[in-house]
């Protein structure tokens, strides 16, 4: 069974969403260690390291993910992190910024796979689709 | 010198505050107007109050919204507090109040009661001689209560439960329960002196498909361990389920059970309130579906026999509304409730009993918890998940129960989790579920959630 750590970064207390991953993943068919809301990036890393995880996928609705997330590249250096996924969705800025400037950028801190403003399933879909493929 | 009284001594000694007089506070509690009174208004009115949301960062800018409010007949005040004072940081509320003064402009979600002393705020609460409803969602709520008392404010929301499952990640809930108590005592004491101090507990915690059975086991308990202490005066509360039908069978199952176990426990001098909040989930980006969901409200409310009722607005769901649009919906609801006098008690027997069984399992498995004292018995209870609710950010909350909706939009128990429940109250929550073949369960979550979009 795979395992995905998941949360929200920051000081985010938006619950509904993150309990929906939750319960998406674990219909999904993976085990789920869910940090809830208001996690920083620093127990996210410790959390996939104790858990020996295959995902991180943080979420994020506030628009204030990448203030919390610019460190990601310096701490996966620290740790031989080897195949983990790192994932992370929801709205991750604030203002109106297209998803073609986003990704990139998130992308450059360390982000396998982005989603602003994408449908839950859509991205877990292709979670799925990038696991299968590096099998 | 009571030990209770050494620790009260020690939490107005606070930087942020001037001279706390306790001499001064008792006198003018046991002088007040019975008018500031709620728990006076429920025992003399059969007509149901009214009370909308609302606070801002000023003196005046509360002042004038009061006025407002006053102008549409309304019935009770609120007094919503801002964030940083519900978190007990006054530092920030005091420099975020000051802002807002000098740049008329709103830096904080409500009023910062604390920083703006009981000697200012109990001019405009004795100026208005109408009763006052705080509302806030403080886990330590002990300076806060003191100063609200001190001010003419005679209603307190909250519950060391309800107050902190829904709105705090990792709050320790052992020092919740042991603040709750101090607040209790504390308005237990003053409802000695005059009208008793009233004391309403939050029913619609997550506000996102909570099941009935566990709000309604959350507001019993708190309401004992408020009785236990000595207060004389509570309201129990929900909010609108999203089912007229579900609405109604809540109403009439917490009504009874609210005083079999209030009696059970030897409380049978304490009278008991029932309050109904409008619809607490997303609201249509629509301002006139948002005004037919508050009228509809307005109706269940009549047709549930709550004695007090507290509003939303058409603005809703753009954000907080201005003082016109705020008073506007008391107007509106007030308006609604004259045509709707007199209805006929409605009941659904099956439901009712389902209800009233799953009430009685989860709240004889709290109290058959081996602790020494019942709010050891609920904070066990919670822990080991026989007191769980959907969508709470708690740490120590399970999260092991999944509710959806049935055909009828009742909410149902899909996964029970810890929950205490017989296999055949549980059978019964299965047996109204109609999950198509192949249908993911999170995509039904989503779209019950947004019932109201």
């Amino acid at each position: 069974m795979m395992k995905v750590v998941t949360g929200v970064v920051g000081n985010d207390i938006h619950v509904v969403a993150n309990r929906l991953i939750d319960i998406s993943l674990q219909e999904r068919g993976f085990e789920v260690f869910n940090l809830g809301v208001n996690t920083y990036l620093e127990e996210f890393m410790d959390a996939v390291i104790e858990t020996d995880a295959d995902v991180l996928l943080i979420s994020s609705l506030n628009g204030e993910a990448e203030g919390w997330c610019r460190d990601l590249r310096i701490l996966k250096d620290q740790y031989d992190f080897r195949d983990v996924v790192f994932m992370i969705g929801g709205n991750l800025v604030v203002g109106e910024v297209t998803a073609q400037e986003i990704v990139p950028r998130f992308k450059g801190y360390g982000f396998d796979l982005v989603f602003h403003q994408v449908d839950l399933n859509e991205g877990l879909d292709q979670l799925e689709l990038l696991l299968k493929e590096k099998k | 010198m009571s030990l209770l009284q050494r620790e009260r001594e020690i939490i107005v000694r606070n930087e942020y505050i001037d001279r706390f007089d306790f001499d001064e506070v008792k006198e003018f509690i046991t002088g007040a107007s019975k008018d500031l009174f709620i728990s006076h208004r429920f025992k003399h009115s059969n007509e149901m109050l009214v009370q909308p949301r609302g606070g801002f960062p000023t003196y005046d800018k509360v002042f004038q919204l009061y006025k407002e409010f006053k102008e549409a007949n309304v019935d009770v005040l609120p007094l919503t507090i801002d964030s940083n004072t519900r978190l007990n940081d006054y530092a920030t509320a005091k420099k975020m109040l000051a802002l807002s003064e000098e740049h008329d402009t709103d830096m904080l979600n409500g009023y910062p009661l604390v920083n703006h002393g009981y000697r200012t705020t109990r001019k405009m609460i004795t100026h208005y001689n109408t009763p006052v409803s705080l509302r806030h969602g403080t886990p330590d709520a002990r300076l806060l209560v003191e100063m609200a008392l001190a001010s003419g404010i005679f209603e307190i929301e909250g519950g060391p439960i309800t107050y902190l499952l829904p709105y705090s990640k990792n709050f320790p809930m052992d020092k919740a329960f042991l603040y709750w108590k101090y607040v209790e005592r504390v308005c237990a004491s003053y409802s000695k002196l005059n009208e008793p101090i009233n004391r309403e507990s939050f029913g619609p915690l997550s506000a996102t498909l909570q099941p009935p059975a566990i709000v309604l086991v959350i507001q019993i308990l708190e309401m004992l361990l408020s009785l236990e202490e000595g207060v004389k005066s509570f309201s129990v509360s929900f909010s609108q389920t999203g089912s007229m039908t579900q609405d109604i069978v809540s109403s009439n199952v917490i009504k009874k059970l609210s005083r079999h176990y209030a009696d059970k426990f030897g409380h049978t001098d304490a009278s008991i309130n029932l309050v109904y909040h409008q619809w607490m989930g997303a609201f249509p980006y629509n301002r006139e579906y948002s005004d037919s969901l508050i009228n509809t409200s307005t109706v269940i409310a009549a047709m549930v026999g709550a004695d007090k009722i507290i509003t939303k607005t058409r603005n809703e769901a753009f954000g907080i509304p201005t003082k016109e649009a705020n008073a506007l919906a008391v107007a509106n609801v007030k308006y609604t409730l004259g045509m709707l006098k007199g209805l006929p008690k409605v009941s659904d027997e099956e439901e009712e009993e389902n209800l009233t069984r799953e009430v009685h399992e989860i709240l004889e498995a709290v109290f058959n918890d081996g602790a020494d004292t019942m709010w050891r018995q609920v904070f066990n209870s919670i822990k080991k998940g026989y007191i769980d609710i959907p969508f709470s950010p708690h740490i120590i909350n399970a999260n092991q129960v999944i509710t959806i909706r049935d055909k009828q939009s009742n909410i149902r128990i899909l996964k029970k989790g810890n929950l205490p429940l017989s296999d055949k109250s549980f059978a019964y929550e299965k047996s109204k579920i109609n999950l198509p073949e192949g249908s993911r369960v999170v995509d039904k979550i989503i779209q019950d959630i947004g019932i109201m979009l």
